[in-house]
């Protein structure tokens, strides 16, 4: 009982708080597989949000329908109070400046060194002097504890190291909204930490709005301020790190187990 | 009677799917041609559009033509050599020795420097492109480009085309330099001709239509290379296992439109000559 008290308190909360990102009966099917059936919700201003799911639950999906990079079926996808299905080509990469998006691999530019895929980004900025870009560029790696590998190439680095390259990546922008692709697979659990704080700092320095995609328990524990379970395309619970560890239904339980 | 009947029965079974085999390919390969061409349009729509990167443009450039070098010199000069070499006994036959420079010199600018350096160039170039875009969707370089704002068919697969189309004529120019001084080589190891004798027959043997047909045909080449590359590189979606797929892909069907350029390029040059 305490639990649901909780849960509809949070939520109340939610929607009073202005919201970063809205979804509307987002629906998404791949041929025959219904990935996304029905999903509604919410990501506040300045709020962490978890995703959790077994794999092929469609978290990934969600995130790249947000960023276009999938097509959603039907349903409504508001960014910025703009629903990016509707939305131009030019208004979209408007919009994709706003978010970040740090992939499971890192998805660095394999031909281009540390300094390279950080002013990648800023390249068609012409606004920005090469001092200026110089300065940035080094902030965004101090941010993320990675100003030695400079010079380096992505394939010098170490999977901890190419995942904080990432997010500095990221971050360079400044993006208003931030999404993480399981940001801790493959990571030993020392470096997940690590990262889970990164989020966390990116969280209260930028004030970032963030869908974080994970499997991993302790991150969704550091980093969550909300927690959403997907199951079969659908919301299937929403609630805290602390209601939804001790939910009474044994699925959601398993989650945390 | 029931045996007769199962005979037919599996005959006209054999018969609808051998059909529907047949009608599958066929439709998948005007498919595949109809993508190939929504590709190409897409390029030529996305070349016109600013902001142009003229940067990554100078850099493929370097990195498709000034690295093909080598490969190209050295293919070309053992290319000159090797026809002099096995042209020689014949026309010595005939008494007409003396006209193996003219002989040679006609042969490579029209239709072997070309044609050899393209498919050098589709199996070198060609392959690389098909296979680091195959691998840049996979590791999904590509969707963060997409989602940092950056308009991911402009800034790599406008570029690879342009650099392919603009490169390899120069480089078959290079070829066919080097092959003719490989056929000079040729004609000294049982001969002696002059440096300034070899190359005035071979000049004087060349006209205006030998060599700008031949020049034109290889923008052509170098575009069908670099747009096989890219669409294949591009479309890849089967993992790891599709970046060998697209490799392969982009030198076999590349290599393929060579020789059809080059087929349709002959009957057009025919038809002013």
């Amino acid at each position: 009982m305490e639990t649901k008290t909780d849960h509809t308190i949070l939520k109340t909360e939610i929607e009073k708080m202005n919201s970063a990102v809205e979804l509307k009966h987002l629906k998404k099917s791949f041929k025959d597989k219904h990935v996304l059936i029905d999903i509604n919700l919410k990501l506040a201003k300045g709020e962490n949000l978890v995703v959790l799911g077994k794999s092929g639950s469609g978290k990934s999906v969600l995130i790249k329908c947000l960023v276009g990079l999938i097509d959603a079926d039907d349903g409504e996808l508001i960014v910025f109070d703009k629903n990016i299905s509707e939305t131009s080509s030019d208004e979209l990469n408007t919009i994709r400046k706003k978010i970040g998006f740090l992939f499971q691999s890192g998805a660095l530019y394999d031909s281009m060194s540390v300094r390279e895929n950080l002013e990648f980004p800023l390249r068609d900025q012409k606004k920005i002097f090469k001092a200026e870009l110089n300065k940035l560029v080094e902030e965004a790696l101090a941010d993320v504890g990675l100003s030695e590998a400079i010079d380096k190439m992505p394939s010098e680095l170490s999977g901890g190291m190419r995942k904080r390259l990432g997010l500095a990546r990221t971050m360079i922008l400044k993006p208003e909204i931030m999404l993480y692709d399981e940001p801790t697979t493959g990571l030993d659990p020392i470096t997940s930490k690590e990262i889970s704080k990164l989020i966390l700092e990116v969280q209260k320095k930028y004030n970032t709005s963030s869908i974080i995609i994970t499997h991993d328990i302790e991150c969704a524990k550091i980093t969550a301020n909300r927690i959403i379970i997907l199951k079969d395309g659908l919301l299937a619970a929403e609630g805290t790190f602390k209601n939804l560890e001790k939910s009474e239904d044994k699925w959601v339980r398993s989650f945390f187990e | 009677m029931s045996v007769i009947i199962q005979i037919k029965d599996k005959e006209t079974e054999s018969s609808i799917k051998k059909e529907t085999f047949f009608n599958t390919t066929l439709k998948n390969f005007f498919l595949e041609i109809s993508l190939i061409t929504r590709f190409a349009a897409h390029f030529f729509i996305e070349l016109l559009k600013p902001p142009y990167e003229f940067g990554e443009l100078l850099k493929q450039s370097y990195l498709i033509g000034c690295k093909s070098l080598p490969l190209v010199g050295i293919t070309g000069f053992i290319m000159g050599l090797v026809l002099t070499i096995q042209s020689r006994p014949t026309l010595v036959q005939f008494g007409a020795e003396s006209w193996l420079p003219a002989m040679v010199g006609v042969s490579i600018i029209r239709e072997i420097g070309p044609v050899i350096t393209a498919l050098i160039f589709a199996g070198k170039v060609g392959s690389g492109i098909g296979a680091e875009l195959a691998s840049m969707k996979v590791t999904e370089q590509i969707d963060a480009m997409e989602v940092s704002g950056t308009n991911p068919f402009k800034y790599i697969v406008v570029t690879r085309i342009l650099s392919t189309s603009l490169m390899l004529p120069i480089l078959v120019v290079f070829a066919d330099v080097i092959a003719l001084y490989g056929s000079y080589v040729g004609v000294n190891l049982k001969g002696d001709v002059s440096f300034h004798l070899f190359f005035s027959q071979v000049i004087e043997s060349l006209d205006f239509m030998d060599v700008f047909p031949a020049l034109i045909k290889t923008f052509f080449f170098g575009f069908a290379i670099g747009l096989i590359g890219c669409y294949n590189g591009y479309n890849s979606n089967k993992g790891t296992e599709g970046v060998g797929i697209s490799a392969n892909a982009a030198v076999v069907y590349a290599s393929l439109l060579v020789f059809i350029i080059d087929m349709m390029a002959v009957q057009v040059t025919s038809l002013f000559m």
